[in-house]
């Protein structure tokens, strides 16, 4: 089958920083990987997760600081929030809800990112594509 | 004629074998919709009225125009023969006021594609809806000749008016014999309505109204949320946009004039920013505007604005209580 | 109960009282905007069941006072816009009225054997709804025409009010239907949505009678488009949508999930968007379920002073 398409909504001060330090010491993760920057992972909008997912992707992962390291001091507590009330509503209405994924990834953790998209890939590789909630109209 | 037993229930059988796409009402949870059927026992008889108009079926709600991507690629127009067993007076009635509009002046290829290939099966009410009041319009509704075939249902047996050409062709292929005197008089049966709609003297009425502060009084309550608009089957209001950015397809779709950004213009202003205005506007337009343009009153008085608005505007009490 | 209700309305010096009139030709009540010279005409009944919320949220900028006739699940709209600002609390004079619930009007329409314009009376008696027409009777257990979601209700007397009518009642609030559709497995579920979604006509009458959504610029269906006649071409081409009119399953699904999402602590639970929508879906089921994980999840209360949303702490 082919590649998964997996988008990433990244916090500008920690974990696109982190994402740029595994870039910069060379350690691969795989290339179905498309992030997104925004400046906080409180900004995103439940809204456009369910278009990413909409728009053909078939994971998405929001990255934010670690609990009281958020630049914006409590923008990563929304996030979870947001995070959590959206997965819930998922299970309920019986969507594969282990597509959605949120972590926590400081500026200096480069290897942890690669670690976890590395993982998340190869799950959602198993999972397959997503065909739920796709856009319908071609 | 006559037919002995249950015309439509047979007609159903025979036009799928004859390759037709057939709508039928289709009870689906508490009410009916017209949905594709298979065969006719998924069809039920038994109502008033469908919960949504059968306009879906010439006009759907989402409508692909064209494709495109690396190229343009045209969507051919669907002219598969397509029947509708079941529609009410008032609904056919409907559709004869859209084609006033989409095939007089500038004619819709889409529209006329699926209209041509339409067979109509009417079929008599038994008895008048809590909100009906198609006569108020002229409309009979035991009698139409707004459709192909209408059927009448009587003790056991059905009263057939073979209305046009098509209608006659596809009742060859059934028993049909002639009817005596008691059948034609239980088909003609008075029904008991309980809502009118005043319409003497209508034009003068609404223009010299327009600016009077009685509209104010009726938008009080609207939340302008297109319920009468999407369930109205003369209403034909529509949008056109673009879904998908290096590659999709042109919808159209259906639009109301409640909505605010129906009236947007791309300078920002807005003729009706207020919901009265819109509200207003609803009214003009099917007792004035369309009277002045086409000489019908755009209301057949199927009352299903009336049964689904959440918070109670009536049409018939509105245009009877202007003066 | 109508003429306490109208003694309360006399008590008190207003330019406008918010209260339910009977319909012509049938027994439905809607609401209505009343001079205090036409206390009269106001009536209230087992089938009151419309919001005053929304009303009162549009026209308080051009009254100085109001009185309002509100129920249990009116008040916790009225509370809820108090809390964000949008009504002021002193402008407002609350008559509460203590709920025995509602009855949904369509599940009466059809449990009832008259024509709705012969019908003179609708009264509550016990558990029974006495519907009288003609000189017959009909009667019918209230439990079979009551709306669905007055039967999980948590305060049928209103917890906040200037008077009360009517003895002050317990409610109980059980998410019993919501485990029910837990209990799926997650096929089952996508399927009954789905289902449930495929007859959605994406018409917003949900979104437009509810109190809390109040938005002037909807983030699923731009009703107001913010621009001006400065903005450039490129700008309004380029305007982000979040989804079109495109009118299916997965996309109803995608309108009304982000729909209650804003929804998250405020939800009133008045049962106002399902009594709207044309096709009758369940929305209160999912309003409910985010409310079940509000209030499991993170432990929040409607009485809190703070919005939901804007609370720090987390479960």
């Amino acid at each position: 089958m082919s590649e998964p398409k997996i988008v990433v909504f990244a916090c500008n001060w920690c974990s696109y920083a982190g994402a740029d330090l595994a870039g910069t010491s060379r350690l691969k993760y795989p290339e179905n990987v498309r992030i997104i920057r925004v400046m906080c992972s409180g900004m995103v909008n439940p809204a456009w997760v369910l278009r990413a997912f909409r728009q053909g992707a078939d994971g998405v992962v929001i990255a934010g600081c670690h609990p009281g390291d958020c630049h914006y001091t409590v923008g990563n507590y929304y996030a979870k929030k947001r995070y959590t009330l959206l997965k819930e509503l998922m299970k309920f209405v019986g969507f594969d809800q282990e597509r959605f994924k949120l972590i926590w990834a400081s500026a200096s953790e480069g290897k942890l990112f690669a670690e976890e998209m590395t993982k998340f890939t190869e799950k959602i590789r198993e999972m397959g594509k997503q065909e739920k909630l796709r856009r319908k109209i071609e | 004629m006559i037919y002995e037993g249950d015309f439509l229930k047979n007609v159903i059988d025979k036009l799928i074998e004859e390759g037709f796409t057939v709508y039928a009402p289709v009870k689906v949870g508490d009410y009916h919709v017209f949905k594709r059927v298979s065969k006719s026992e998924e069809a039920d008889f038994n109502y008033i009225n469908t919960k949504l108009s059968p306009k879906e079926i010439i006009l759907p709600e989402n409508e692909i125009l064209i494709k495109y991507g690396e190229w343009i690629e045209e969507v051919p127009i669907s002219n598969e023969k397509t029947a509708v067993v079941g529609i009410r007076a008032c609904d056919a009635r409907a559709l004869k006021l859209m084609d006033r509009v989409f095939l007089e002046d500038i004619v819709d290829p889409y529209y006329k594609a699926r209209r041509d290939n339409l067979l109509l099966i009417g079929y008599a009410c038994d008895k008048a809806g809590d909100y009906c009041f198609c006569q108020s319009f002229g409309i009979n509704p035991r009698g139409s000749c707004d459709v192909d075939i209408f059927v009448t249902k009587l003790d056991g047996k059905s009263f057939v008016d073979l209305v046009s050409e098509k209608g006659k062709e596809i009742a060859q292929k059934f028993e049909l014999k002639e009817p005596v005197d008691e059948d034609v008089k239980a088909k003609e049966k008075d029904l008991d309505f309980v809502k009118s709609v005043n319409t003497e003297k209508l034009i003068n009425r609404m223009k010299e109204a327009f600016e009077s502060e009685y509209w104010k009084e009726v938008a009080r309550n609207c939340i302008s949320c297109g319920t009468c608009t999407y369930l109205c089957p003369t209403c034909y209001c529509f949008d056109i946009y673009d879904e998908g950015e290096h590659k999709g397809v042109r919808l159209r779709a259906w639009d109301s004039c409640q909505f605010p950004l129906h009236t947007l213009e791309s300078s920002s202003h807005n003729p009706r920013p207020e919901k009265w205005q819109r509200l207003r506007n609803r009214f003009y337009d099917k007792f004035y505007a369309m009277v002045i343009r086409k000489g019908e009153i755009y209301c057949v008085g199927c009352g299903r604005c009336i049964e689904s608005c959440p918070v109670g505007i009536d049409i018939a009490e509105v245009i009877t209580g202007v003066k | 109960m109508i003429g306490k209700i109208r003694e309360a309305c006399r008590q008190v010096e207003v330019d406008a009282i918010i209260g339910y009139r009977k319909k012509e030709g049938e027994p439905r009540e809607i609401l209505h905007v009343f001079k205090p010279d036409e206390i009269d005409k106001i009536t209230f009944s087992p089938l009151s069941s419309n919001n005053p919320a929304r009303l009162l949220m549009e026209i308080l900028p051009t009254m100085n006072k109001v009185a309002v006739i509100a129920k249990g699940c009116d008040v916790r709209a009225i509370r809820e816009l108090v809390k964000e600002n949008k009504i002021d609390r002193n402008k407002i004079y609350i008559i509460g009225v203590s709920c025995d619930g509602v009855v949904d009007y369509r599940k009466f329409r059809r449990a009832v054997q008259f024509r709705l314009n012969e019908i003179e009376s609708v009264e509550l008696d016990g558990e029974d709804l006495i519907v009288k027409a003609n000189g017959k009777e009909q009667r019918f257990k209230f439990a079979d025409v009551m709306s669905e979601v007055c039967k999980h209700c948590p305060n049928p007397t209103p917890k906040d009010y200037d008077v009360l009518i009517g003895e002050p009642k317990e409610g109980k609030e059980d998410f019993s239907d919501i485990e029910e559709i837990e209990k799926m497995s997650a096929e089952e579920r996508w399927n009954y949505w789905m289902d449930i979604f495929s007859k959605c006509i994406r018409c917003h009458a949900c979104r437009q009678v509810c109190p809390v959504c109040y938005c002037e610029e909807c983030l699923v269906d731009p009703v107001n488009l913010a621009i001006s006649p400065m903005t450039p071409a490129e700008e309004k081409a380029s305007y982000p949508r979040v989804l079109g009119k495109t009118v299916n399953s997965s996309d109803n699904l995608i309108y009304h999930l982000v729909r209650v999402l804003h929804h998250a602590g405020r939800c009133a639970r008045c049962g106002e968007c399902e009594r709207a929508c044309p096709m009758e879906l369940p929305l209160t089921k999912l309003e409910r379920k985010l409310w079940k994980v509000v209030q499991e999840e993170f432990g929040y209360s409607p009485d809190e002073d703070i919005p939901f949303l804007s609370k720090l702490d987390m479960g």
